[in-house]
């Protein structure tokens, strides 16, 4: 039985609609002015013990309300909930001692305080035994070096420090599930990179539920296997990263450093994407031009001095999914 | 239903000192600003005090009170305000809380919300400021004014003391209430409750009808000094007024605390609607 389990899930916003100018504010405080807005339209998905699942979706999708919903922060207009049988709203204390939640955006810690004194109040709040305590607490230090700081208040940590301390925060209860809503905004490669180690660290060795939302898609790439593409408040996709890539990556770029100034190319099947002095960007479908052809009459025509052949990234793919230019199709939706 | 509770009653009280130390904690990180902070309210209330005591000595008594009586009267609000602040700064700063989204925090813990907000917070340097002046008020009058300090007497002001920092910790989460609905109502909090205060820095029955009947049954200053003043005093004037109102501040204090905490858990219902502003 899945861990997570979410039917027809559905979250109408009641928008006050205001208007302009004085007047108009009276007005509305008067004769308020209600505007329906559907945030979260009919989502179902369910996630087993173990996964790491990534959401991603561009601003407004409904991502962060689906994860309000998800933590009990919110209540569903409709639909149905179950994490692990529990409803997160009506059982929300219950559910609370499993979960644990990351705000990239803001911290749990006491602003005035070193790290440690929130930990310690952390440790009473989820009733953790001691054992567990210094278990955790020694783990998180050999992973994200968090003793180094915990002694600092947390106003005068970097914020790659502070997300390393919040992340430990969070996981100290051991909890089965963890919705980190965007992790990584704002911190550095390296700083990034510890980060995501870590998760798929905790992911293998304590088999932790994950539930991510970002807009980086290194992060989904790097840790998750599974992602679910949010727009306006539909998913458009559920499945792997890499089934994606295989289906709407088909396209490849050729970046070719010719002799000289080449006005024109003519080739069937490819077209010039981007120019820059003597260098061109090339795009071909990889079942339609053969790449070693292809090469093969750049140089017989032209001369070529460098090149490199790039497969698309995921980045581009999810940009052009947001934009409307690829269609998701019906039957991609449930391969996994 | 028979659930188990999460927690029991030991164990809450153990987080709430927890809760405590990092307040104090937190407070110690600026003790050169709270400690001016606290200076500056004793100042500001010392010379409402003093101007107070400079006008009363030229009169032997107003309508029967001598000024040793008034100031014991006036010894109330700043003990209750202490005490209301050092407990409840929570439920006076919740609004705060939904500003900052601090409060979607609060929803993700296996605590109680009410419990969190109250626990969360301690206003140390405004508690001791009134504190200050409260103590100084109360030891200059309270063995003046022909008390008999006995048993039950101290156990009733103890009672009445939190009773008033009840009332007045009701009124402020009253108003932060309508933070859920995104409408701020600080200012008009502030000018009800501290000009309700103002009055109540005098004998009721110095004020026209209306007014008294405001400070009775609308903001309730009333139970948080005049009548518990009386419960000691029991100056003749206290026959124009029922009786049993001499005893009715720890019910006040109760009634208002569960309407507010009623109207409270409809805000906190709307917010999980809706999840305001956005």
């Amino acid at each position: 039985m899945p861990l997570i389990e979410v039917n027809n899930l559905v979250k109408d916003y009641k928008l006050n609609v205001r208007k302009k100018g004085l007047l108009g504010s009276i007005h509305s405080l008067l004769v308020p002015e209600y505007k329906m807005k559907r945030a979260v339209d009919n989502i179902s998905f369910s996630i087993n013990k173990g996964e790491m699942v990534g959401f991603i979706g561009p601003n407004g999708a409904g991502k962060s309300t689906t994860v309000k919903m998800l933590t009990g922060i919110l209540v569903p207009t409709s639909g149905q909930i179950s994490i692990g049988g529990l409803s997160p709203h009506r059982d929300r204390r219950k559910n609370a001692m499993r979960l644990g939640v990351v705000f990239g955006q803001r911290t749990q810690l006491w602003w005035d305080l070193p790290a440690i004194d929130t930990f310690e109040l952390l440790r009473y709040i989820y009733k953790i035994p001691e054992k567990i305590y210094r278990q955790n607490m020694n783990l998180f230090n050999d992973l994200l070096e968090i003793n180094e700081f915990m002694s600092q208040p947390v106003r005068q940590l970097s914020l790659g420090q502070r997300m390393r301390a919040d992340i430990a925060a969070a996981l100290l209860h051991n909890p089965e599930i963890i919705f980190f809503d965007e992790p990584t905004i704002g911190l550095d490669v390296i700083a990034k990179e510890k980060v995501r180690e870590f998760i798929r660290y905790i992911n293998r060795e304590k088999g932790t539920t994950m539930l991510f939302t970002t807009h980086d898609m290194q992060d989904i790439e790097k840790t998750c296997r599974r992602m679910i593409i949010i727009d306006e408040g539909t998913t458009i996709y559920d499945g792997t990263v890499e089934h994606i890539k295989e289906s709407y990556g088909t396209s490849r770029t050729l970046v070719a450093d010719f002799p000289e100034v080449i006005h024109s190319i003519d080739i069937p099947g490819v077209e010039v994407i981007e120019e820059k002095g003597r260098k061109k960007w090339l795009r071909f479908q990889k079942d339609e031009v053969q790449v070693s052809n292809l090469i093969y009459e750049l140089t017989q025509k032209y001369g070529i001095i460098d090149l490199t052949v790039q497969e698309p990234e995921i980045e581009g793919i999810i940009r052009e999914i947001y934009q409307g230019g690829i269609k998701i199709d019906e039957s991609l939706c449930r391969v996994c | 239903m028979g659930k188990k509770p999460l927690f029991n009653i030991f164990e809450l009280f153990v987080l709430l000192l927890k809760y405590a130390k990092l307040s104090l904690k937190s407070i110690l990180e600026y003790k050169f600003d709270r400690t001016f902070i606290t200076i500056a309210i004793v100042c500001r209330e010392m010379i409402s005090v003093v101007v107070m005591f400079l006008i009363l000595v030229r009169f032997v008594h107003i309508k029967g009170w001598e000024y040793n009586e008034m100031f014991f009267l006036y010894s109330f609000l700043f003990l209750s305000y202490s005490i209301f602040v050092l407990f409840f700064a929570g439920m006076r700063d919740f609004a705060e809380m939904i500003y900052s989204g601090e409060f979607d925090r609060v929803l993700t813990r296996p605590l109680g919300l009410m419990y969190q907000i109250i626990a969360s917070k301690i206003d140390l340097s405004a508690g001791l400021g009134h504190g200050i002046v409260g103590v100084i008020l109360f030891t200059k009058t309270a063995f003046s004014v022909g008390i008999d300090w006995n048993i039950k007497n101290i156990v009733y002001y103890i009672v009445i003391l939190i009773s008033g920092a009840v009332i007045q910790a009701s009124i402020f989460l009253f108003a932060s209430c309508f933070s859920f609905w995104t409408v701020k109502t600080d200012n008009l909090r502030n000018m009800i409750f501290f000009n309700a205060r103002r009055f109540s820095g005098y004998p009721i029955s110095f004020y026209p009808g209306i007014i008294q009947k405001l400070l009775m049954f609308v903001i309730p200053f009333a139970f948080v000094n005049y009548f518990p003043a009386q419960f000691y005093l029991n100056k003749a004037e206290i026959n124009s007024f029922w009786n049993g109102f001499l005893y009715l501040s720890p019910a006040v204090g109760a009634i208002m605390f569960v309407l507010v905490y009623m109207f409270w858990r409809q805000g906190v219902r709307h917010y999980s609607s809706t999840g305001t502003s956005r």
